[in-house]
């Protein structure tokens, strides 16, 4: 079942909340001994969540569109008195005073959380394997990474634990684990979806996003997350569209895809590329029309300016850190001892990377000849996209250059792990939506994703394109087999 | 000019980190490889590009400037790693030296 009908079975009385979490929760005993999806199972917690939701039930109360329905979340979105580590020993035992703002939507929605995923610390990293707890493993073959940040999350969706998972996406952390772990995963529009209570790591290019096995469920997560926010100042005020209404299509007529001319020299493994080619064959035979579309610079630009943007806003963001009011604490004989002490013990090597090339960059001399150069190109990025997207609805590319490498195999060299998001930070960068989906699976059983870019607010059209291909190639299996969530 | 040690321990002064000394050398070559990256952005054409011209569709959003009650204070506190009553407690921030140097002021 998928999260739509597990919530209409739950509001017809046909199954209890309680009976689902039980099933979710008896195949996390299951599985994830060996793929180590989650950090902290909140079993407890959700059978009662899902008792209120049976008491609702009984008394003929709605409890709302995702009645019963038992998601996950990353473990970089606050709730209330719940450990929310961040993937981090610096937050290891904190507990956040409020709850995240999507994490009160999927509840007041009747949602049942059934824990907290793993993630790369302060979600930096492409593979999950920067968690300071333990490495999570791709579901499809447990050698192999499951991407990355939100691994867990990705994870979860394709072991079948849940329907539904939250995670962030800040250069690809939504699409790019999707991609390797054969779900879907939607980075929505820069402002669409609320932050307050998301542990900030760049803020300008933040956004959380739901993962899913169904196109439906991708809606009906979008129905739920993406209310204006007084808590959150970047929120958008513009009213959203009913997502589903974008379901149901007979055809895609009228439709044009946009084809990059300057990502066909990039080098792409060959899975992929025939896996694109096997989604713009689906979208014509709907009715879809391509078109040629020109990124120049987007591609040879994005990487360098998103490594220096992303880690001087994560230099300043991750400045709270202090040993003060919050989280580790060093033994320190000085003010300055403390702060020195408690960030070099409690940050791992990825964060201490990122936080030395944004205080590098940001700093006196330096701020002119990297920062606003960097700004500059951001900006020249977000008109390229703009230009595209004037003759076209949306774009087709690929969401990685790869399919999931092996554990370890870009330790030694965070660069080559950085151009795993060659495809997706761009489009953060221009603060546009972003949906990979599953396009199949390698000779070696892998999956393949491919990426569908739109304009700003065009999630729309993205889910409408995504479904067009999931009547043909049919929804993401899970890994495992079985009986499943 | 590739970044040497003494720089990257005055980067991570400033950063507030501390760095063992077998840190220094990753974190030098790291730097220094991303740094070679950005290189070609400087080959870019961004004459005239105002950097902070972001598209912005946000406006609007501000709250109304108001004070409201939040319940969440003596949780707030009760994480504090050295707590006395309501303050947050600090190592010491003033040396000695510091201290004559007030009671000259006084």
């Amino acid at each position: 079942m998928n999260a739509a009908e597990m919530a209409k079975a739950v509001r017809e009385a046909k199954i209890s909340a309680v009976e689902i979490a039980e099933g979710a929760i008896g195949r996390i005993r299951l599985i994830d001994s060996d793929v180590r999806a989650l950090l902290t199972p909140l079993f407890e917690r959700a059978l009662e969540k899902a008792e209120e939701i049976d008491r609702k039930i009984e008394l003929k109360q709605d409890p709302g569109p995702l009645a019963g329905v038992p998601v996950i979340v990353k473990d970089n979105l606050c709730m209330r008195g719940q450990v929310t580590t961040c993937g981090s020993r610096m937050l290891e035992n904190w507990r956040p005073p409020y709850d995240a703002s999507v994490v009160r939507f999927l509840e007041e929605a009747g949602a049942v959380i059934l824990g907290k995923a793993n993630m790369d610390e302060f979600a930096m990293g492409s593979s999950t394997e920067n968690s300071a707890f333990f490495p999570t493993a791709n579901p499809w073959d447990l050698e192999r990474v499951p991407g990355g940040s939100s691994g867990g999350s990705a994870a979860a969706v394709a072991c079948g634990y849940v329907p539904l998972a939250l995670g962030s996406d800040t250069g690809g952390s939504i699409r790019q684990p999707a991609a390797f772990c054969g779900v879907y995963g939607l980075k929505p529009t820069y402002g669409l979806v609320s932050r307050f209570g998301l542990v900030a790591f760049a803020s300008s290019l933040d956004q959380v996003g739901p993962f899913a096995r169904s196109v439906e469920d991708l809606a009906l997560a979008m129905n739920v997350l993406s209310k204006p926010d007084p808590a959150d100042a970047t929120s958008s005020w513009r009213t959203r569209p009913d997502y589903a209404a974008f379901l149901g299509r007979e055809h895609l007529k009228g439709m044009k895809v946009g084809l990059v001319s300057e990502f066909e020299d990039y080098p792409v493994q060959s899975e992929i590329t025939e896996a694109l080619a096997r989604v713009e064959s689906i979208l014509r035979e709907a009715g879809a029309e391509f078109v040629p579309v020109s990124l120049p610079t987007t591609i040879e630009a994005g990487l360098p300016c998103y490594y220096i943007l992303a880690p001087a806003e994560a230099s300043s963001n991750l400045a709270r850190y202090d040993g003060v009011r919050y989280g580790l604490s060093a033994e320190a004989e000085s003010l300055m001892d403390l702060y020195m002490k408690t960030r070099g013990l409690g940050f791992g090597p990825e964060v201490k990377r990122r936080i030395l090339t944004g205080t590098y960059v940001l700093s006196s001399g330096y701020y002119d000849a990297y920062y606003l150069v960097a700004q500059k190109a951001r900006i020249r990025i977000s008109r390229e996209f703009r230009s595209a997207f004037e003759g076209a609805d949306m774009i087709l590319m690929p969401t990685t250059p790869t399919l999931p490498f092996r554990k370890g195999e870009h330790q030694d060299d965070p660069i080559q792990m950085y151009l795993s998001d060659v495809f997706t930070l761009p489009v953060n960068l221009a603060g546009l939506p972003g949906l990979s989906l599953n396009a199949g699976y390698s000779k070696s059983g892998l999956p393949v994703g491919v990426q569908f870019v739109g304009p700003k607010w065009g999630e729309g059209t993205l889910l409408a394109a995504a479904e067009a291909v999931e009547r043909v190639l049919g929804k993401p299996t899970c890994a495992f087999g079985g009986e499943k969530a | 000019m590739p970044i040497g040690k003494d720089e990257i321990l005055r980067i991570a002064d400033l950063a507030r980190l501390f760095v063992s000394e077998e840190e220094i050398g990753p974190l030098q070559r790291h730097l220094n490889g991303i740094l070679e990256h950005f290189e070609r952005l400087k080959e870019l054409d961004l004459e005239g590009i105002d950097p902070f011209a972001v598209e912005c569709d946000t406006a609007g959003s501000s709250r109304q400037d108001a004070v409201s009650f939040w319940p969440g204070r003596e949780d707030v506190l009760a994480q504090a790693p050295n707590r006395e009553g309501d303050f947050f407690r600090v190592p010491r921030i003033l040396d000695e030296s510091d201290e004559v140097h007030l009671d000259e002021c006084r």
